[in-house]
């Protein structure tokens, strides 16, 4: 009981130094692999954006938070693995020598503060759900709705920006550069942003609908691709009369 | 062989408070390292010496204080809460108090985890038993000045008959209450070497936002109904708004008589 309690402790306090950018530590750490680092970052990001996922899929059914709280992490976890060697390759063409493993690490870092952050968040969110009026075609139109969407992309807006600024900071302080740390940042930062609103596009819906059913997957996850789609809606706009 | 893993986790030390010139540091006063042993003293603490407070929580036996401080906020908010049922009486003698205690719990609850990484972010050193403990400071020295306002409310609750002024003045009382515990939860985070204050303020609007809005989530507090929580979600604007309402059309009907 009392080893679990100093472990916990000690998670804890590992965590805390991430959020709060404590650079030298953080740049040791992703400089030495440790296993069990590696799987409290995974579990971080599991259950902080799990429970923001679950939070955001709540209004809409039960069934629905508990199909979030998988998708909102994979989202985050398949990025991170997809971009893995893109990054990995970059950063040296961009001036910033270091390590796959190490490149991985620190991205794997950012996300764990931004999923923390979320997570942190989950309970407001949960008590703002709480609050809101069953979702139904009306609420859905309504001011309701869009407090709820705003809410939601605000705090994940505020996660994902502590976690890069975090980022930065670490990479500034592996490459002894702001310029080079800047520059490898951006290029990670467009590489994510690409394949995670695929994953996103992909694995909708998160708040979901009340005029279709709760699924895990839409009918037509597969059919066409964000950047299509955005393209599509952008055409309408400019050629409808 | 069966080490897999030779490098040992590297945990940060604490770091030691900045010393800032001319400023003086919690626990220099000998007396604010007089431990606090019990609620009378915790009591006293929080209103005379906050400082006491906040170095007794830096302390490895924080957990009883914090225990103490939570018992206090509790038995307070009851107290509170029954003067706040006088005004219906009834059910509302036993219902108001359970509604006030359980709300203003459970609102410090979910803010919690957002405070400790607002904590975090801004680099302060807090731990998170400290920031429990700060958090339960708030609450005690909020629930202690509603009781000081106590009696003001139950004379008011006595002679008048309007939910929408009962409600303004408990909102009043309340705001300014929380205006010093927030007071208190700030000098502790000034005290562990937070770099920006911004995330703290943000916070706070959060807080209040989730304290308003289980007032309107418990409802009624104040008046009457068939069912302990309301049977329609409301949003706390909407929810006073409609107040206002109803108290405009007695207000018209009335007159009319």
């Amino acid at each position: 009981m009392h080893a679990q309690s100093a472990k916990l402790k000690t998670h804890l306090a590992e965590i805390a130094t991430l959020l709060r950018g404590e650079t030298e530590t953080i740049s040791a750490w992703s400089e030495c692999w440790n296993a069990r680092r590696f799987a409290l970052h995974i579990a971080v990001i599991i259950f902080g954006a799990g429970l923001f996922g679950a939070t955001m899929g709540w209004w809409r059914d039960p069934r629905q938070a508990l199909y979030v709280a998988i998708k909102f992490p994979l989202i985050i976890l398949l990025t991170t693995a997809g971009n893995a060697l893109l990054n990995a390759m970059l950063a040296p063409l961009l001036g910033l020598n270091i390590p796959f493993r190490q490149s991985f690490s620190a991205i794997l870092m950012s996300f764990t503060v931004a999923a923390a952050i979320l997570g942190a968040f989950s309970p407001v969110m949960a008590f703002m759900i709480w609050n809101a009026p069953p979702m139904s075609s009306q609420a859905v139109s309504g001011a309701t709705y869009s407090f709820i969407k705003l809410a939601n992309v605000a705090v994940i807006a505020f996660a994902g920006t502590t976690g890069n600024v975090r980022l930065f900071q670490t990479l500034a302080r592996l490459g002894g550069s702001k310029a080079v740390a800047f520059r490898v940042l951006v290029a990670r930062l467009a590489g994510n942003l690409f394949l995670g609103s695929q994953l996103s596009w992909i694995l909708r819906p998160f708040i979901g609908s009340p005029n279709l059913p709760v699924e895990f997957f839409r009918a037509t996850a597969l059919h066409g691709n964000f950047y299509e789609n955005v393209f599509h809606s952008l055409m309408q706009i400019l050629t409808s009369d | 062989m069966n080490e897999q893993n030779p490098v040992p986790p590297q945990i940060p030390p604490r770091i030691p408070p900045v010393a800032t010139p001319g400023v003086l540091q919690l626990g220099d006063d000998p007396a604010e390292r007089i431990p606090i042993s019990n609620v009378v003293a915790a009591i006293d603490s929080i209103l005379r010496h906050p400082r006491r407070v906040m170095f007794q929580l830096r302390q490895p036996d924080a957990g009883k204080l914090i225990a103490m401080m939570l018992l206090v906020s509790v038995i307070c908010s009851l107290i509170y809460g029954v003067v706040v049922g006088t005004f219906s009486g009834g059910d509302q003698l036993w219902a108001a108090p359970a509604k006030i205690a359980l709300g203003l719990m459970i609102s410090a609850l979910i803010c919690l985890p957002s405070l400790y990484i607002f904590t975090c972010l801004s680099g302060s050193q807090a731990r998170l038993v400290e920031v429990c403990g700060l958090l339960a400071g708030l609450l005690m020295l909020m629930t202690i000045l509603l009781i000081g306002f106590a009696p003001v409310a139950w004379i008011f609750s006595q002679s008048t008959e309007s939910l929408a002024w009962m409600g303004t003045l408990h909102l009043i009382f309340w705001f300014i209450a929380t205006i010093f515990g927030l007071r208190f939860l700030e000098a502790g985070f000034s005290h562990s070497n937070a770099r920006s204050h911004a995330g703290f303020h943000t916070w706070v609007v959060i807080f209040l936002l989730v304290a308003v809005q289980m007032t309107t989530a418990l409802r009624p507090i104040i008046g009457t109904a068939d069912t302990f929580l309301p049977k329609e979600k409301q949003f706390f604007v909407s929810h006073w708004g409609d107040c206002l309402k109803a108290t405009e059309k007695d207000l018209k009907s009335k007159l009319r008589e």
